[in-house]
């Protein structure tokens, strides 16, 4: 059964309330809006080259999984980046001053931010577009900043505003206190402990170990076998000793990233940082969450948000494949002999070229993988990319539109087994499951290794998952 | 006639000049001066950013994967506009001819051979600039994403590749004419040439030069930045 996994995610742990967007409207300054689209002018670069570069060719509809879902207008990518850049010419470029509507441009209309709090919360921010766009044109940044300046007016959907808080007060997006987590890493090794009779742990803030380990706390609370195919990996090396979680952060999650606002998603991931440092860590060991690693290794590194480091980014799948390929794990595949197919989280594939190391895994650890076409930097989203896939209040949504190319992918494998390296896409493509009807079970990378990895000799007791 | 010979043969080409070098120039800078933290990179990204970008200008590979039916109407017009852009040195120039004829072409031959391609050029770009407008009107996700810009740009291009080939297919039209009118402009002593047809498709192709800066037109040079930006390896 799927639904042992429908509640992965970056959500509370408790069950969602029913989500509606703000009750009372707030007050929204026109000019703050027009400020904050004309403050593209001066970059950052892509967002500029966007507003003024666009052919109008369609490709970025064809291949965008929410205009596949269900071809109207407004789901059409340029209709909705044009929310932005139309009010963009009308103020910042030559023909758009002189010519006005004739050649689209036009001025921002009171209160029609109600209407986009929709609109860019229909992207997924896959980046599909990107990738077949003969211009390089990415959407979602323009759908973050449309997301941004519903945030600067305080209309950004409750259901974000809320894990975003709830992430800032307490370092996890589930809101866990760290009772909550030593009890929930206790069970864990209560329960590694009855599969292979021997004593796997799972350390907790140690001082001096070489990998801090930053999961999902979606991989420790709610669907934790991931991080029970981590701790047997380092077992297995002997490395027992050499990796540590930290009992107060251990959520790479980062929803600052899905609101646009980049003072959250710095704020959110400083502590990680420092934890990190704290620790004294040589590897930032980053888990089966794309936008977390994504954040970690393609932004903040980079952009040097904290000046130089002292540790490494490397994300688990990394380091267990190369443990793979150099014969230092074995496996009983026999432990999964189900078709297993892999879901590419746009986050890891398109965003950070993380495709080989999940399927040198899966491949190890399963009898039957099967891949799902196109694949890797071409996947199609599962359709709750961008944070959608937290949101209650656009279920049929996600189901009826956004998810329809991706359930259409995964039944055309055969796979009963759909693993993803993503809680977010792990959290919508269960609920697609549960929707669909189909006897389908979602999950991680490390369960299926969890599952099938050998330790002294022999693999886990467990054999019933569903 | 001779007011707008003047106009279109003696003022707009060097008024053309000089927006589009402003206009591109500015451009240009204002992409260059805005910042860009944090990397774009689409993966699989190429060995190298250059190479990587250079081959998205000359075939799209992108386009490719994501549209083929556009891609083939793109690339073959774009393509095609390329060689016809490189025959026009033809237009103003003897130079090409003496070369051609250095290497042991004759005048004869050399006629024939651009009759040819230019001919074929010319009806083809006229074909895949007609896919292209139908294509805009046909199919739904482009239609209701296409605006009066997109038309008028099509169509001036429409109008330029007309204009042209009713010049190759015409009339004789001698470019020794051409020729004089190059180096008098050159000279600041414009000699325009006294023919209807030319003027209307040189006033044509002035009008798109001008408004390169400031349309989508302006992708033939920005999609070096939007490039870099995604294939950064």
């Amino acid at each position: 059964m799927a639904q042992d996994t429908a509640h992965v995610g970056a959500g509370p742990a408790t069950k969602r309330p029913e989500v509606v967007r703000a009750k009372e409207s707030p007050v929204v300054d026109p000019e703050q809006v027009i400020r904050a689209i004309t403050a593209i002018d001066g970059g950052p670069r892509v967002l500029k080259l966007y507003m003024e570069m666009c052919a109008r060719c369609g490709t970025c509809a064809s291949q965008c999984p929410v205009y596949y879902g269900k071809a109207e207008k407004k789901y059409n990518p340029v209709e909705r980046s044009d929310l932005i850049r139309d009010i963009y010419k009308k103020h910042c470029t030559t023909t758009g001053k002189l010519l006005g509507a004739l050649v689209g441009a036009r001025d921002y209309r009171d209160g029609e931010l109600e209407a986009w709090a929709e609109h860019f919360y229909t992207c997924t921010g896959c980046r599909r577009c990107a990738t077949y766009c003969p211009m390089g044109i990415d959407n979602s940044v323009i759908a973050r900043k449309g997301r941004a300046i519903l945030e600067a007016a305080g209309m950004t959907p409750d259901t974000m505003q809320k894990v975003v808080r709830i992430s800032l007060e307490t370092g996890n997006t589930d809101g866990a206190s760290p009772e909550a987590f030593k009890a929930a890493i206790e069970f864990l090794e209560e329960e590694m402990k009855e599969e292979h009779g021997v004593d796997i742990k799972i350390p907790v803030d140690v001082v001096g170990a070489d990998y801090f380990y930053v999961p999902p706390s979606g991989d420790v609370l709610v669907n934790p076998e991931a991080t029970t195919g981590v701790a047997k990996v380092f077992y297995a090396l002997g490395l027992q000793d050499r990796w540590t979680m930290s009992s107060h952060y251990f959520d790479g999650a980062n929803y600052g990233l899905f609101t646009g606002n980049d003072a959250d998603m710095k704020a959110d991931n400083k502590p990680y940082v420092e934890e990190a440092k704290r620790l004294g860590c040589k590897v930032l060991f980053m888990g089966e969450c794309g936008h977390a690693y994504r954040i970690m290794k393609m932004m903040m590194e980079p952009a040097r948000w904290w000046g130089d480091l002292p540790f490494t980014i490397m994300n688990c799948m990394e380091f267990t494949a190369e443990q793979i390929k150099a014969g230092k794990l074995q496996f009983d595949k026999s432990k999964n002999p189900q078709p297993v197919t892999y879901h590419d989280p746009c986050n890891f594939g398109r965003s950070c070229d993380i495709v080989e190391e999940p399927r040198i895994i899966l491949k190890a650890s399963c009898q039957d993988f099967r891949e799902m076409y196109p694949n890797r930097g071409e996947n199609w989203c599962c359709g709750g990319g961008g944070g959608l896939s937290a949101m209650d209040d656009i279920h049929e949504f996600r189901m009826t539109v956004s998810g329809v190319k991706k359930m259409e992918q995964v039944r055309a494998t055969g796979a009963k087994y759909v693993a993803a390296a993503c809680s977010n896409c792990k959290r919508q493509l269960a609920q697609l499951m549960e929707y669909y009807k189909e006897d389908i079970a979602v999950g991680g990378v490390h369960d299926m290794l969890s599952r099938s990895i050998l330790i002294n000799g022999k693999a886990a007791k467990r054999v019933d998952y569903t | 006639m001779d007011a707008f010979a003047l106009l279109v043969g003696g003022i707009l080409p060097y008024l053309t000049v000089v927006v589009f070098l402003v206009g591109m120039g500015y451009r240009f800078r204002a992409w260059f001066k805005a910042p860009q933290p944090g990397k774009m990179t689409l993966f699989p990204a190429p060995d190298s950013t250059a190479g990587g970008v250079l081959a998205e200008t000359l075939f799209f590979p992108s386009l490719f994967k994501g549209d083929k039916v556009l891609w083939s109407f793109a690339w073959i017009f774009h393509a095609t506009l390329a060689l016809v852009f490189l025959g026009h040195i033809r237009v103003f120039t003897g130079l090409v001819d003496r070369i051609l004829m250095a290497v042991g072409m004759s005048a004869d031959n050399i006629g024939v051979m651009s009759a040819t391609a230019g001919g074929v050029a010319g009806v083809v770009l006229l074909g895949t600039g007609l896919l292209l407008l139908i294509r805009r009107l046909t199919i739904q996700r482009v239609r209701e994403i296409s605006r009066v810009p997109d038309f008028f740009a099509l169509l001036l291009l429409i109008a330029i590749i007309g204009t042209g080939d009713l010049m190759r297919f015409g009339p004789h039209f001698d470019l020794e004419q051409t020729r004089v009118w190059a180096r008098s402009l050159l000279a600041f002593s414009p000699d325009v040439p006294r023919n209807g047809l030319f003027l209307v498709h040189a006033l044509f192709a002035m009008l798109l030069i001008i408004y390169v800066p400031f349309s989508k037109i302006l992708h033939f040079g920005g999609i070096f930045f939007t490039q870099t930006l995604v294939k950064r390896s």
